[in-house]
């Protein structure tokens, strides 16, 4: 229940940090701000839908927690980590081709890592944990 | 590894989410248990056999 709330004032808080930048933006809004903010608000879409879960557990009665969502986080925390590692490499090759500004190249490395790991966690959540 | 968690809990007129309470698991827990997507750990299959008044081998079928 706790950690559904913690999640919860996160997601508020990236939403209105967000939105501030975004209404806030002095130039033009080009494809690319659109682009970052489509993937932030699926990143925090992800993170309600999680916290929301663990909500409808708690008022069930039912672990917030429990061994198969722990399972789950491991395989995905392992899988999203090795195909991040490739995921910077090939920032960093296109980087030097795209000449991009450096908090660019981070902040879409971030993202890129925050959308992987939502893409395991959803791949293992349907398809399920069979220790084969 | 196969189980027969659905026809045990047909059998002692048992919902998911009661089974889920009982051995203190989430619902998804028993519903990816009976779509053999996950194989339990020690406790967890011992919790459900013991809910059954079963063995554990009489709940979960190994190949």
């Amino acid at each position: 229940m706790k950690k559904a709330v913690i999640v919860f004032v996160l997601a508020a808080m990236v939403v209105v940090s967000t939105a501030l930048w975004f209404f806030s933006k002095s130039n033009k809004i080009t494809a690319s701000d659109i682009a970052g903010l489509g993937v932030i608000i699926l990143v925090v879409g992800f993170a309600v839908f999680i916290g929301y879960k663990r909500l409808t557990s708690a008022k069930r009665g039912e672990p917030a927690e429990d061994e198969l969502s722990k399972k789950v986080m491991l395989k995905t925390s392992s899988l999203s980590f090795y195909i991040s590692l490739y995921l910077w490499l090939v920032i960093m090759y296109f980087s030097d081709k795209l000449k991009l500004e450096t908090h660019t190249i981070i902040g879409a490395g971030i993202l890129g890592m925050a959308v992987t790991f939502a893409i395991c966690w959803i791949y293992f959540n349907f398809r399920g944990v069979r220790n084969e | 590894m196969n189980n027969r968690i659905k026809e045990l809990r047909a059998r002692y007129n048992l919902t998911q989410e009661d089974l889920a309470k009982k051995v203190n698991v989430r619902r998804e827990t028993i519903v990816f248990l009976e779509k053999n997507k996950y194989n339990p750990s020690l406790r967890l299959a011992y919790d459900i056999a013991v809910v059954f008044d079963s063995k554990i081998e009489e709940v979960f079928l190994f190949d």
